[in-house]
C-alpha cells in the first residue's frame, strides 16, 4: 500500500507557559485519514499541541508542518478544523445562527449552507432543535453544536479537543463512528482524550505525558507490546517504562 | 473581506439581545437626564434664607431747603419682597438672635437679618455715593443731601460659605436687589454700567452648555470602552474569539469588524445623548451636526482601539472593568470636561495634550458653541484622527496576540 500523504508534521516542538514546560520536544506524525488519538491526563500539553498545529500559539523551538506549510499559517485555516475544549459558541444566538456566521467566516456559499446545516444537525442529532438559542441547550448538545460547527467547511485535518466530554454513550458512539467514516474518507483526525477505551477506536494512538510522547502505535500493538489486557494497563506500563529509560 | 461579516454579526447579536440592547439605549439617556436635571441652571436654587426685617421703614434725610424731612420708604420690606424667588427659599422670622446659630446649624445656608433703621441707613449710604438729589416732596421741590456721617453697616449676612458656589450665589444676589432697590428709588439715576460687554456669541452659552460636550464625550467614553472591553473579553473566555480567528479570517478584519461596529454603536448613542440634551436641556447646538457626527465617530474609533487593548491586558470582565476605572477616571479629570484647561497647574495642562477625551471635548466646544466649520477643528481632527489609527493598529496587533494565547 502507498504511504499516505503526511498531513502533520511536528519535530522537537517545546512550549512553556512563565517557567512551566507543556512541550519538552514533542515528535509528531500524522497522515491522511488517519484517525490518531493523543491519550494523556490533565496537563499533559494535549491541548498546547493542538493549538500550536492550529497556529493558535507559536513554539518556543522546534517547527510544525501541517498540510505542507509550516505553522503558523493563514493558508492552511480553510483546510483544518478545530473543535476547542470549551464549548466556544455564541449563547445568545440560535443553532442556525451560530452556524450561519462560522459559515460565513469559510466563505460557505448561502446556498450551501441550509444543506449543509441539515446534514450536520442530523449528524449531532439536534435536527428539531436548529431555532434554539445554544444558550438554553444542555452541555452535551452545546457540545455537539460546536462539532457541527467545527465540520461545516468539510475540513481536510480536524482537531477535536476532547469531543466527548458530557456526551452520553450512546452518541459517543455515533460520533466515533461519523469519526471513522471521516476517516475513509481521507479526512485526518486528531482527537485528544483521557478515556482509553475511546482511544481503541483509533488508528493511531500517542500516549503523552509532561510534555512528552512517551509511546505509540495502533492500538494493537500497544496492547502486544506492553502485554497488557486493556490501553490503561498499557499506558501505566509504558509511563514506568519510560520513566526508567530516562 | 470579512469585517462586514463581523460587523454584521455584532450588530446582529446586540440588536437579538434585549437587554444589552436596553442597556445601550437607556445607559446614555439616564445619563444625559440625570446631568440635565441636576445640573440645569448652572447654579443652585431653593437655598433656604433666613431673614429678620425688623425696619420701620422710615428715613430721615438731610434737605437743603426745609431741615430733615422723614420719608416712609419701606426698602426692609421691599427687599424681601424682591429677594430672587428661584434662588432663595425665604423663611421669615422674628427671632434675629437665633439666625447666626441656625445658619452655623446648617438649618438656612444664610441669615440676613435687617435693623430697625435698615431704610434709613440705605437711603443715607445711597445718598453718600451718589450726592445730592432732587426730589418732590409734598408739593415742593427738595434737594437731599448726603449724611454728614456715616450710617454704618446696612445689614448683617450670616453665610455658610463652606460652598463656594452657593456663597458667591447668595452674595451676588444680594448685592443685584440691593442695587435695584436703591435705583428704583425716585428720581436716582441709575448707575451704568462701567464695563461694556460684547458677547460674541450670543452672550447664551450657561454653564450647562459649557460642559455638555465634555459630559457627553465622558459618557460616550465610559459606555463606549465598557461595552467593547467586555464584550471581547467575554468573547475570548467562551472561546468564540479562537474560534473566529482559526478560521481564514485574518486578525485586522476582526479587530476592524469590531471596531466599526461599536463605533456605529456609538454613533447611535451619542445622537442619543445631543438629541436629549439639544431638545429637552435646550443645549446650544450652533454648529453642523454632520462635523460633530464625524468628531464623535472618529473619537470612537480611537476609543475602540483603546477598549481592544484593554481587553488584552485584562483577564477577565473584573479586572476589564478595574482598568477602565484606573485609565478613565484620570482621563475625565484632566479632559477639561468641568473645569478649562487653562485653570490647571502647567504640569496637569502637558498631562491633558495626553488625553484623547481634550480633544474630543476642545472640537465638540468649538462646533457646538462656537459654531465654527471644520476648518476650526482640523487640530483636534487630526489629533483624533491619529490616535485612532494608533490605536487600530496597536488593536490589530493585540488581536493577533490574543489569537495566539488564548
Amino acid at each position: 500500500m502507498m504511504e499516505e500523504e503526511e498531513v502533520v508534521h511536528a519535530q522537537g516542538i517545546k512550549k512553556s507557559f512563565k517557567g512551566r514546560v507543556a512541550l519538552a520536544g514533542l515528535d509528531l506524525s500524522v497522515r491522511q485519514g488517519q484517525l490518531y488519538g493523543l491519550v494523556g491526563p490533565n496537563g499533559a500539553g494535549k491541548t498546547t499541541l493542538i493549538r500550536i498545529l492550529c497556529g493558535l500559539l507559536r513554539p518556543n523551538a522546534g517547527e510544525a508542518v501541517v498540510l505542507g506549510w509550516r505553522v503558523p499559517n493563514f493558508r492552511i485555516r480553510s483546510q483544518i478544523g478545530y473543535m476547542p475544549q470549551e464549548v466556544a459558541l455564541y449563547p445568545d444566538l440560535t443553532v442556525m445562527r451560530n452556524l450561519a456566521f462560522f459559515a460565513e467566516l469559510y466563505d460557505l456559499p448561502r446556498e450551501q449552507l441550509e444543506e449543509r446545516a441539515k446534514e450536520l444537525l442530523e449528524l449531532v442529532d439536534l435536527s428539531d432543535r436548529r431555532s434554539q438559542k445554544v444558550g438554553t441547550l444542555s452541555g452535551g448538545m452545546q457540545r455537539r453544536v460546536s462539532l457541527a460547527v467545527s465540520l461545516l467547511h468539510k475540513p481536510r485535518l480536524l482537531f477535536l479537543d476532547e469531543p466527548s466530554v458530557g456526551v452520553d454513550p450512546r452518541l459517543r458512539r455515533s460520533l466515533w463512528e461519523h469519526f471513522s467514516l471521516l476517516a475513509t474518507h481521507d479526512v485526518a483526525l486528531v482527537v485528544t482524550t483521557h478515556l482509553l477505551e475511546e482511544a481503541s477506536r483509533c488508528h493511531v494512538v500517542g500516549f503523552l505525558n509532561q510534555g512528552r510522547l512517551f509511546a505509540e502505535g495502533s492500538p494493537e500493538e500497544l496492547l502486544k507490546r506492553t502485554q497488557a489486557t486493556s490501553l490503561d494497563e498499557a499506558f501505566t506500563r509504558l509511563e514506568e517504562q519510560s520513566k526508567v529509560t530516562a | 473581506m470579512k469585517t462586514w461579516t463581523i460587523v454584521k454579526h455584532v450588530l446582529l447579536r446586540i440588536g437579538q439581545d434585549p437587554r444589552t440592547l436596553i442597556l445601550i439605549v437607556l445607559t446614555p439617556l439616564l445619563f444625559i437626564l440625570l446631568y440635565g436635571y441636576s445640573f440645569s441652571s448652572g447654579r443652585p436654587t431653593h437655598l433656604r434664607i433666613a431673614v429678620s426685617n425688623a425696619d420701620n421703614g422710615l428715613a430721615s434725610i438731610r434737605t437743603a431747603e426745609v431741615g430733615r424731612i422723614t420719608l416712609t420708604l419701606s426698602l426692609g420690606t421691599k427687599l424681601v419682597q424682591s429677594l430672587d424667588k428661584e434662588l432663595f427659599d425665604v423663611v421669615l422670622t422674628q427671632e434675629p438672635d437665633r439666625i447666626q446659630n441656625d445658619v452655623k446649624s446648617g438649618k438656612y445656608w444664610a441669615g440676613l437679618v435687617l435693623p430697625q433703621n435698615f431704610s434709613h441707613a440705605l437711603a443715607n449710604e445711597a445718598l453718600r455715593e451718589r450726592g445730592p438729589q432732587k426730589i418732590t416732596h409734598q408739593g415742593r421741590s427738595v434737594e437731599l443731601l448726603p449724611p454728614e456721617t456715616s450710617e454704618g453697616p446696612l445689614a448683617t449676612l450670616y453665610l455658610d460659605d463652606s460652598n463656594p458656589v452657593v456663597t458667591a450665589s447668595v452674595a451676588l444676589s444680594l448685592n443685584e436687589t440691593l442695587t435695584r432697590l436703591v435705583a428704583e428709588q425716585q428720581a436716582t439715576p441709575t448707575l451704568t454700567n462701567p464695563i461694556e460687554v460684547h458677547a460674541l456669541y450670543g452672550g447664551k452659552v450657561s454653564g450647562l452648555d459649557y460642559t455638555a460636550p465634555g459630559v457627553i464625550g465622558f459618557a460616550m467614553t465610559l459606555i463606549t470602552i465598557m461595552l467593547t472591553v467586555i464584550s471581547i473579553v467575554r468573547e475570548r473566555t467562551s472561546g468564540t474569539l479562537t474560534r473566529t480567528l482559526i478560521a481564514p479570517v485574518r486578525p485586522w478584519e476582526v479587530s476592524l469588524g469590531y471596531t466599526l461596529a461599536f463605533a456605529l454603536i456609538s454613533l447611535l448613542q451619542v445622537g442619543e445623548l445631543f438629541l436629549v440634551s439639544h431638545y429637552l436641556f435646550h443645549i446650544r447646538f450652533a454648529g453642523s451636526p454632520f462635523l460633530v457626527a464625524l468628531i464623535v465617530f472618529v473619537y470612537a474609533i480611537g476609543l475602540q482601539g483603546i477598549a481592544t487593548l484593554l481587553s488584552t491586558v485584562a483577564r477577565n470582565e473584573f479586572q476589564a472593568m478595574q482598568f477602565i476605572l484606573v485609565l478613565l477616571i484620570p482621563s475625565i479629570m484632566i479632559s477639561g470636561v468641568f473645569w478649562p484647561i487653562d485653570a490647571m497647574p502647567p504640569n496637569i495642562r502637558l498631562l491633558s495634550w495626553f488625553s484623547p477625551l481634550t480633544y474630543a471635548n476642545a472640537g465638540l466646544r468649538e462646533v457646538m458653541l462656537r459654531g465654527r466649520g471644520i476648518s476650526g477643528v482640523t487640530l483636534e481632527l487630526g489629533v483624533l484622527a491619529g490616535f485612532a489609527l494608533l490605536m487600530l493598529l496597536l488593536g490589530v496587533r493585540s488581536m493577533r496576540r490574543q489569537g495566539y494565547s488564548a
